[in-house]
């Protein structure tokens, strides 16, 4: 035993108890070194306007994320999200261009429908006790099936009215779209509930041990379905954003959402067996996927090499989680 | 009985010396040192986070050690994984059984290390080795019996066949004894003694006193992460014992039972659960302390669990009067019942989250205002929780996982104190606490009951039955087979309803 070892040994696991303790420190350092890189490597890359339409690039998936991030709390995972989106914003724009719906009936319309399928992935997962990896697969199926029964042309005649999120106001010269904010004040809202509410403390609970939370007093069928329907309505919302952004109600959108959400809810620290993670984790995962795609971008690196280096990222950022909690 | 020899024989086999390990905001262990002979038990003793589990798993490889040097026969040698341990010969037994559930009896024995016969499995030798070493246990289950199907007293036989099934010179026991019941601690005792009896040293942890002084030839004492002493058993009383441990003396460990017990609580009618709880009627009144007596498996849990809401079942139950009807935990919550449950990892912990959530979990109703959670009374109510169960932990944020046995129990108890309840139930409350700790949790009920609580207590521990109850429940089988007032019991009486028929006389023979 030298001395060398000895000295190392308890600083080395400050460290990863500081990771463990506050498990968003990582993520978030992440995001700043990235920042900085690009930085160093493109002039364009540090601006306000850049990182404006940074946000602009994530908020649909930073939205599905909410939703994903809740669902992966409580130890589930949901598959469906990108599909549901899509359902949404092709059933909202559809109603108001083919049907002559008021467009805030179809908005609302549309979001209906997705907390149904919420509330179907969940009784699903509770009442019979199905995986939610299978359940989700299942509505994922259904939900693009519908998608494809209702339209298969891209609904191009949108009103005004539901292009508002994809408007901008200025702070000094940089423009910010509406839909970036809505997405941050989502993220604040399920921030705000989750570690402050009894609820939140429910999720957390029923993820890390249902049995316990069913011992403790805690409805745990009952959080599960209003987990997976918050999520669904989240998926709602992302369906609007996503057609501010891009004027049209599309049927083929939202296939890669379920990945895309799982990427930034994993590259945020939370762990995939439940229990153990924050909210904020999946805005700055979604926001470290929306900077290297935007920096390898502005250095001229083509899109198969980012979505290469978003996979590298993710097997980096699993293995470091898992190698902190396997050290003693 | 010749457990406690006068003087020490056999060669040194272990020696630890000078052992410190620090996790982040705890110094674990520092200048610790013991030694272990041939055919030796030596008893490891200390308050809960003293530091016992973690100098195990030091020896064990499941953690190496930041400081000093361990021998085995005078070799010095280095343990940096399991897999180093075991090939010294040293074996663990953890509290949290490590078998595989669904496998055989033989197959676990034989775990990882399957002989095979050409291309095959040789399971003709893996069944007939199987039988003699539990033969040599003195065991009679079946080698291709579940082990899921298997009671935890036959399961922790498994567990010592397994690793008797490897070169064992020490074998180590982390509480071995908290599992069981009173019954089943007398075939514990018989094999620890059989593997002496063959020159293996052994470890022994345990917060039970009666124990050590049945079984240990030497006592090893830690306090707060430092070694405090070592002593022969036969050289010391069961005072001085216990005054090493806390480092105080212990008046009396059980608090004078003063209160009178008032109006009828809980009146429970014909409650019966297939199998398991046959027509258990009984009544609780405010301020009693109702002890619930019986060997493992008697149907006691089932019973409480019932009342609780966590199982389906029958009967009918009242509580000051009125209709109760135990839906779900949730509603008994609401109707002030509280449940402290048996295994507190499966049913109670959420190990990845910390001391706060952990112990408030129930109570948040009462801290939110406008839907929020008050942080600041909620700190004050943990603060308080941790001070008075004196639970040791680096900050109320720290991750339960952490913490040691008996203080993740102590977390579980803080969970339903922080609730006002009218009905306490508490199964197993003090398993793995110690002595002081304990002393300290039967003064917390008794000043519960001033106040009216009425206390279920399920216990295994005949003296704390003894000492904390006024009126005894004894169950056999799922049923209630006796009543003892607190000034006719005695542990023969109620072993020898516990028990039942002719087995009475040699467990009552041993009390
Ligand atoms: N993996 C770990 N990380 C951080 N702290 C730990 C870890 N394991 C143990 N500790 C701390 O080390 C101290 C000693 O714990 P240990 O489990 O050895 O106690 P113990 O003597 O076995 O107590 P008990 O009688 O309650 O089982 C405790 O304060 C505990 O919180
Ligand atoms: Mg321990």
């Amino acid at each position: 035993m030298t001395a060398a070892p000895t000295a190392a040994a308890p600083r080395h696991s400050r460290i990863i108890d500081l990771l463990r303790g506050a498990p968003i420190l990582g993520p978030v350092a992440a995001l700043i070194l990235a920042c900085i890189f690009f930085a160093t490597q493109t002039d364009r890359f540090l601006s306000g306007a850049n990182f404006s339409l940074i946000l602009q690039q994530v908020m649909v998936v930073g939205t599905l994320a909410i939703g994903q991030e809740l669902v992966i709390l409580t130890g589930g995972i949901d598959l469906s999200n990108g599909m549901i989106m899509a359902l949404s914003s092709v059933l909202t724009t559809g109603l108001i261009a083919n049907s002559g719906v008021h467009p805030f009936l179809a908005v609302v319309l549309g979001l209906a429908v997705c907390v149904a399928f919420g509330v179907l992935n969940g009784w699903l997962t509770t009442a019979i006790g199905l995986p939610p990896f299978i359940v989700t697969l299942g509505t994922f199926n259904i939900a693009y099936a519908l998608v494809r029964i209702y339209t298969t042309a891209t609904i191009t005649s949108v009103p005004d009215s539901l292009l508002f999120f994809g408007n901008t106001f200025s702070i000094g010269s940089t423009e910010i779209t509406y839909g970036s904010i809505l997405m941050l004040v989502l993220f604040a809202i399920a921030w705000l509930v989750l570690g402050s509410t009894r609820a939140g403390r429910s999720v957390y609970a029923v993820g890390d041990n249902p049995e316990a939370a069913r011992l403790a007093g805690i409805r745990t069928s009952r959080v599960l379905v209003g987990v997976y329907a918050m999520a669904a309505l989240s998926y709602g919302i992302a369906g609007l954003l996503l057609v501010a952004r891009t004027g049209v109600g599309d049927p083929q959108a939202g296939q890669t959402g379920n990945l895309d959400s799982i990427t930034a809810v994993v590259l945020g620290g939370t762990s995939l067996l439940g229990g153990r993670g924050q909210i904020m984790g999946a805005l700055v995962g979604a926001l470290i996927v929306g900077v290297f795609r935007n920096g390898l971008q502005l250095m001229g690196v083509g899109s198969i090499y980012q979505v290469l280096i978003t996979g590298i990222l993710v097997i980096l950022a699993v293995s470091v989680d898992y190698l902190s909690h396997r050290a003693k | 009985m010749t457990a406690t020899t006068a003087t020490p024989q056999g060669k040194v086999l272990l020696e630890m010396k000078d052992i410190g390990k620090s996790f982040p905001d705890v110094k674990a262990l520092q200048g610790v040192s013991l030694s272990v002979r041939e055919g030796e038990v030596l008893a490891l003793l200390g308050e809960n986070g003293a530091g016992k589990s973690t100098l195990i798993k030091i020896l064990s490889g499941a953690y190496t050690k930041d400081e000093g040097e361990i021998f085995f026969e005078g070799q010095p040698v280095t343990i940096r994984s399991p897999q180093d341990a075991q090939d010294l010969g040293i074996s663990t037994i953890y509290q949290e059984s490590n078998l595989a559930k669904d496998l055989t009896v033989a197959e676990n024995i034989f775990l990882g290390r399957l002989p095979a016969k050409g291309l095959l499995v040789d399971w003709e030798t893996v069944r007939k080795k199987s039988r003699e070493i539990l033969d040599r246990l003195g065991a009679t289950i079946s080698v291709d019996a579940i082990v899921s199907t298997l009671s935890v007293a036959e399961q922790q036989l498994v567990e010592i066949s397994k690793s008797l099934n490897r070169k064992t010179r020490i074998l180590i026991m982390d509480e071995p004894s908290a599992v069981l019941g009173e019954s089943d601690l007398e075939r514990l005792f018989q094999v620890v003694r059989s593997l002496q009896a063959e020159g293996i040293g052994i470890i022994y942890i345990s917060h039970r006193m009666r124990e050590i002084f049945e079984l240990a030839d030497e006592v090893t004492v830690l306090k707060d992460g430092r070694f405090v002493g070592t002593r022969r058993v036969a050289d010391v009383t069961m005072d001085e014992l216990v005054r090493l441990i806390i480092g105080r003396d212990l008046e009396d460990v059980f608090p004078r039972r003063e209160v009178v017990p008032g109006e009828v609580l809980l009146e429970v009618k014909n409650l019966r659960r297939a199998r398991l709880v046959h027509d258990v009627s009984f009544q609780l009144r405010a301020g009693e302390i109702l002890g619930f007596a019986g060997i493992t498996g008697s149907g006691r849990t089932e019973v409480v669990r019932a009342i609780f809401g966590a199982d389906a079942h029958g009967g009918e139950m009242r509580i000051s009067g009125k209709p109760y009807r135990a839906s779900s935990p949730t509603e008994a919550i609401r109707r002030g019942i509280a449940l402290v449950n048996e295994d507190r990892k499966a049913h109670g912990l959420f190990l990845k989250l910390d001391v706060t959530v952990n112990t408030t979990i129930a109570a948040l109703k009462g801290l939110c205002r406008a839907g929020f959670i008050q942080r600041a009374k909620e700190k004050a109510l943990v603060q308080k929780l941790i001070q008075d169960l004196r639970i040791k932990t680096p900050g109320a944020s720290s991750i339960v996982l952490n913490m040691s046995g008996g203080n993740q129990q102590k977390v579980i108890i803080s969970r339903w104190l922080a609730i006002d309840t009218r009905i306490l139930i508490m199964d197993e409350p003090t398993r793995g606490i110690d002595v002081g700790s304990k002393s300290e949790i039967y003064q917390i009920m008794n000043e519960l009951t001033k106040r009216g609580v009425g206390i279920i207590m399920i216990s295994s521990e005949l003296p704390e039955v003894l000492g904390m109850s006024d009126r005894i429940l004894v169950m056999r089988e799922g049923t209630i087979v006796g009543e003892l007032a607190r000034a006719d019991a005695s542990e023969e009486a109620i072993m020898k309803r516990a028990v039942g028929g002719d087995l009475a006389q040699g467990a009552a023979a041993r009390a």
